[in-house]
């Protein structure tokens, strides 16, 4: 097959790949929803900002109800571990309760409660390194020595997830963060770059960075081979 | 269409416009590299799907409704503490600033308070100067009265003491004179008026003095 290896496992688990179209949004619908309706967002963006602001637990139980699952998976894609990622969900809400009045609006109310988020998985990996007595050098160190994923694992890999994770795992935390944001949790760039603090010509290109060296970690080496003689 | 070549592939995958990837597309079609490519492209973003596990933890809400509540109860008892300590600061900096006022007004009190001792201050007011020169011209004019009336023994002179007693008041004049003069250079001076006074005194004294022997 003329097809890289990266995706051969694929196709046989997601049969319309071979149609997929340019740029796989994962909340396509909702994406174009809120494109017509943007107004709306921005409407219920205020509200939800008010409603916390004015400690209305049913404002923070909207933003659960709306953002609270993919709070808790992009909680989970960093953090490796599902109650790590409610620790850090709970956590989340805790620290938007407590700065929600110094919330002045420069960027959404949705995309502001992400950027705590993350950060807030960074605080909680780095304790957790703390806990384990593990410095960064020996994290960096420990990283290196994980199993890298067998190019050819992919293919008799029982789970393409967990290729998929232990690949994303190796990225630097801009690009993990970036194609965590992008193509699995569907934001754009113009959000991203808001949660990151970066500009979206840089959210574009560490995506770039982040789907090129996916690639090479996952694609088998007969085909890497191919790709670089060509 | 748009026409692009193999070298454009990674800057579209980068940030193409819908109209490049149209034309990628196209090109992709004609060129098996680009299209691999293209395929693998694709397929990682499909892939990505796996990541999203959206299953819910209906426990999790409710957990963190509960620490909500109670870090809002916290936060009240906070606030109220630091209300209570805000007020009380703001008390006592008020305290300590009418304190510190109260001593002011106080100390400029004490320094601009009207002095009853005129004799410790070098200089005289205005209404106290108007005193001073109305009752030196009346002594003044008193010490004349004497002085007209020694005049004949002066002029003659019958013993020596008389004569001792005319060149005294010669010199005490000349002082006199050298003093009024000063004092209407600076008639605040109380220190001068004290030394015009005591050359008066002795005016008064020799004269006095000089009617005396007359008699």
């Amino acid at each position: 097959m003329g097809i890289m290896g990266l995706a051969l496992p694929w196709e046989t688990k997601i049969p319309s790949v071979a149609q997929q179209e340019r740029r796989v949004e994962p909340f396509r619908e909702q994406i174009a929803a809120s494109e017509r309706g943007a107004e709306a967002n921005r409407t219920e963006d205020a509200a939800l900002a008010d409603g916390c602001r004015s400690g209305d637990l049913h404002a923070y139980e909207r933003l659960y109800s709306l953002h609270g699952a993919r709070m808790k998976n992009l909680a989970r894609n960093i953090l490796g571990s599902s109650t790590d990622a409610e620790d850090a969900v709970q956590e989340t809400f805790l620290k938007v309760q407590r700065s929600v009045a110094s919330f002045r609006g420069q960027s959404s109310f949705v995309t502001w409660t992400f950027r705590i988020l993350v950060n807030t998985c960074y605080d909680a990996r780095r304790s957790r390194l703390r806990k384990r007595e593990v410095s960064a050098e020996e994290e960096q160190q420990h990283e290196d020595a994980a199993p890298r994923p067998e190019p050819r694992a992919a293919v008799t890999h029982p789970s393409l997830r967990l290729a998929l994770e232990r690949a994303v795992a190796k990225l630097t935390r801009h690009q993990r963060d970036v194609f965590l944001l992008y193509e699995v949790e569907g934001f754009r760039h113009a959000e991203i770059s808001e949660m990151l603090e970066i500009t979206e010509t840089a959210s574009k290109n560490t995506l770039f960075q982040a789907k090129k060296t996916l690639r090479q970690m996952l694609e088998p080496p007969r085909a890497r081979d191919a790709a670089g003689a060509r | 269409m748009m026409n692009v070549t193999c070298k454009d592939r990674d800057r579209i995958l980068e940030d193409g416009s819908a109209a490049e990837w149209a034309a990628l597309e196209g090109h992709a079609a004609t060129c098996a590299v680009c299209g691999e490519e293209l395929r693998s492209w694709k397929s990682l973003s499909a892939a990505a799907s796996e990541l999203r596990d959206y299953s819910d933890n209906p426990a999790l809400w409710q957990r963190i409704r509960h620490s909500l509540a109670e870090e809002a109860g916290r936060g009240k008892r906070r606030w109220d503490l630091h209300r209570l300590f805000s007020s009380f600061t703001v008390s006592w900096q008020t305290a300590a600033a009418s304190a510190f006022v109260l001593l002011l007004l106080v100390s400029a009190a004490w320094l601009t308070r009207p002095r009853r001792d005129t004799t410790q201050s070098p200089l005289l007011k205005s209404r106290a100067l108007t005193d001073v020169e109305r009752a030196e011209s009346a002594y003044v004019q008193a010490i004349d009265k004497l002085a007209i009336e020694a005049k004949p023994q002066l002029q003659n002179p019958g013993t020596p003491l008389t004569a001792s007693y005319r060149e005294k008041l010669q010199l005490l004049d000349s002082a006199i004179d050298d003093l009024r003069s000063q004092t209407g250079q600076n008639p605040s001076n109380a220190h001068l008026r004290y030394q015009l006074l005591a050359m008066y005194q002795e005016k008064q004294r020799t004269l006095e003095e000089i009617l005396e022997e007359k008699r």
